[in-house]
């Protein structure tokens, strides 16, 4: 069980500047609820980096292969030679290849979003449902008592609206 | 307007529904179930010898129908992700319901495409499986890469729709109660809005536009090959690609048009989608028109200009046979009557721009109608020459299409909020800031 401190504000610029502070104080676990993207969050959280390009670039690789060697080996074990031309014939493959490249980047990328996104979430976690409306809440794990005590000052200083104690299974 | 506002209306549009959705949603279904699959099972049990195609016209209305619905499918998502890609932020109110008519349009067409073979159930055959006949698919022919062109476009508008709809399926799951909060539990996979979330669905949405804009121009070059790779006359023509994207996306912006209009009036959607949109959606309408005028100006040249007997006969049939008054209907409809769009105020006039749209898409329809049903019953041999007439079955499936479009719209902005609420928020002036300008349309 991991108790967090979650501060609710009423404007993105609050929230962002208590997350600085958080941060600055030697917070490591911090989260920053949204309604929207909120413009210069990697400035204070730090830069992301994600995967999903990674995903999306060996899934169009694998694609291109899987949809080549389909229309090839097809061609190959199943022979259907028509006016002396090639059985395997490059330009009508090229479009199979195309198709089947952009079916998997488009695959790959989706499962490069669940896994970096830790998406679907497999138990429930620290959520506040203002968020999704017009709220901008900043969440931070706290070890102990003392440390919610120093987090929910710093929150409160930031301007939040109020701060909540909440808990998160796992 | 606050950001709350924009919770309050969409959400309301999906629980509160009035009497007039339910008869619209019933008259929609009964003519789907009336005109489209009571005619189809008529053909299923007597044979595909209840339409109009007979030999040498084996493609009739359903093909034509089919490539319409393609074509219909081209507004939605390619639109939405090229307008990503520019950073547009009119596209922001406007953009769901589009890429929802993407969704259910290649959805229709799929099932024309099922009635047109008659035998639908060996429809796993352009799967490749294997399989005792040793029958594998022909990977060289167009009709196969139409298959896998397709399947893919199916799949990307669908993930492309979905995985946009994530943050707003939690901002329902939030407001709503029993199956509907099962639901939308489940649909928003436990989206929080954290940063990171934030953050992996910006750039997954954006790889997924960079990878889609080409397939939807691939899809509808692949739909035209299917007709340009042939040797008939009239069809065997390299404009064909950029014809039929050209056209797929000017029908499907003219589908946008009638959607909106049909949203702002009957959803309270007023303040979201705004005369700015007609505004912007006009123009692009006069310019799509433009280049589609000038590629069937074209392919009139190339035809008269290749100087063989058999291009001159198809066109002197296209433009004076049986069929001329639908020929020169569509060219009034697409190539004339669009040019109004050049008038701001009639850009920005809803009800005129809704006939318009209305208008260019019958004429699009013509425009398929013309190049399937025109080309087979005039190919080389006089003899075998005939007049394509289609069936009431064919005539009453195509007209129970667009009610079963209707139907799956219908159900769909019951269950999607068919306007973005991040995106529409996004354009509004953050909580804490001085209002600057007006939330949504006037940056366009």
């Amino acid at each position: 069980m991991t108790n967090f401190a979650v501060g609710l504000f009423h404007e993105p610029q609050s929230a962002l500047a208590a997350a600085g502070s958080l941060k600055s104080a030697g917070f490591a676990t911090l989260e920053l609820m949204s309604p929207i993207p909120v413009e210069g969050v990697e400035e204070v959280l730090g830069e992301k980096k994600s995967v999903i390009k990674r995903f999306t670039f060996f899934g169009a690789v694998i694609g291109g292969l899987s949809g080549f060697l389909l229309a090839a080996g097809t061609a190959v074990l199943y022979l259907h030679p028509t006016g002396g031309r090639p059985i395997i014939t490059f330009p009508p493959y090229l479009i199979i290849t195309y198709e089947l490249t952009i079916l998997f980047g488009i695959v790959f990328t989706v499962l490069g979003f669940f896994i970096s996104a830790r998406l679907p979430a497999l138990r429930d976690r620290v959520y506040l449902p203002e968020t999704a409306v017009d709220k901008f809440a900043v969440s931070v794990a706290c070890d102990d008592d003392k440390h919610f005590k120093r987090a929910e000052a710093i929150l409160n200083e930031a301007g939040a609206e109020q701060v909540r104690k909440m808990a998160e299974e796992g | 307007m606050r950001y709350a506002d924009v919770n309050e209306d969409i959400v309301r549009s999906i629980v509160e529904t009035g009497p007039k959705y339910y008869i619209a949603l019933a008259t929609a279904g009964g003519i789907t179930l009336l005109c489209f699959f009571f005619p189809w099972f008529y053909q299923l049990y007597y044979g595909i010898g209840a339409s109009g195609m007979h030999h040498p016209q084996v493609w009739g209305t359903y093909l034509a129908g089919f490539i319409f619905w393609i074509g219909l499918s081209h507004s939605g998502t390619l639109l939405s992700c090229v307008l990503l890609l520019t950073n547009s932020t009119w596209r922001k109110a406007m953009y769901r319901s589009a890429e929802a008519m993407t969704l259910f349009s290649l959805m229709v067409a799929t099932t024309l495409v099922a009635v047109h073979l008659g035998r639908p159930w060996f429809i796993h055959w352009t799967l490749p499986y294997p399989n005792q006949m040793e029958m594998w698919p022909n990977f060289r022919s167009p009709l196969l890469f139409d298959v896998m062109a397709i399947g893919t476009y199916l799949t990307g508008s669908s993930v492309f729709i979905y995985m946009g709809s994530i943050p707003d399926f939690a901002a329902v799951r939030d407001r709503t109660a029993g199956w509907r909060n099962t639901m939308y539990t489940l649909l928003s996979l436990g989206w929080r809005g954290t940063d990171r979330e934030w953050h992996r669905l910006h750039w997954a949405y954006t790889f997924l536009a960079v990878l889609i804009i080409p397939l939807a121009v691939s899809v509808h070059s692949i739909v035209s090959w299917d007709f340009a790779m042939s040797i008939v006359p009239a069809l065997h023509q390299t404009i064909f690609a950029p014809y039929f994207v050209v056209g797929a996306i000017y029908s499907g912006t003219a589908g946008i048009v009638t959607v909106m209009f049909v949203l702002r009036k009957y959803m309270n959607f007023e303040q979201y989608i705004t005369k700015v949109h007609f505004d912007n959606l006009g123009k692009l309408l006069l310019v799509l028109s433009l280049i589609w005028t000038y590629i069937n100006a074209i392919e009139l040249f190339t035809g008269w200009y290749s100087g063989t007997s058999t291009e001159h006969e198809a066109l002197n049939y296209k433009l004076f046979g049986y069929y001329a008054w639908l020929y020169w209907e569509m060219i009034l409809f697409c190539a004339v009557a669009p040019l109004l769009c050049i008038f701001r105020r009639f850009r920005t006039s809803l009800v005129p721009m809704l006939i318009l749209s209305i208008a260019i898409n019958i004429g699009m329809y013509t425009e398929r109608f013309l190049i399937v049903g025109t080309s087979l019953s005039r190919k080389y041999l006089p003899d075998a020459w005939t007049v394509y007439v289609p069936s009431v079955v064919e005539l009453s499936i195509i007209l129970g299409s667009f009610a079963l479009f209707t139907t799956l719209f219908l159900v769909f902005v019951k269950i999607f909020p068919s306007v973005s609420m991040y995106e529409v928020k996004e354009t509004m002036d953050v909580p804490g800031t001085e209002p600057t300008a007006q939330p949504e349309g006037s940056s366009a």
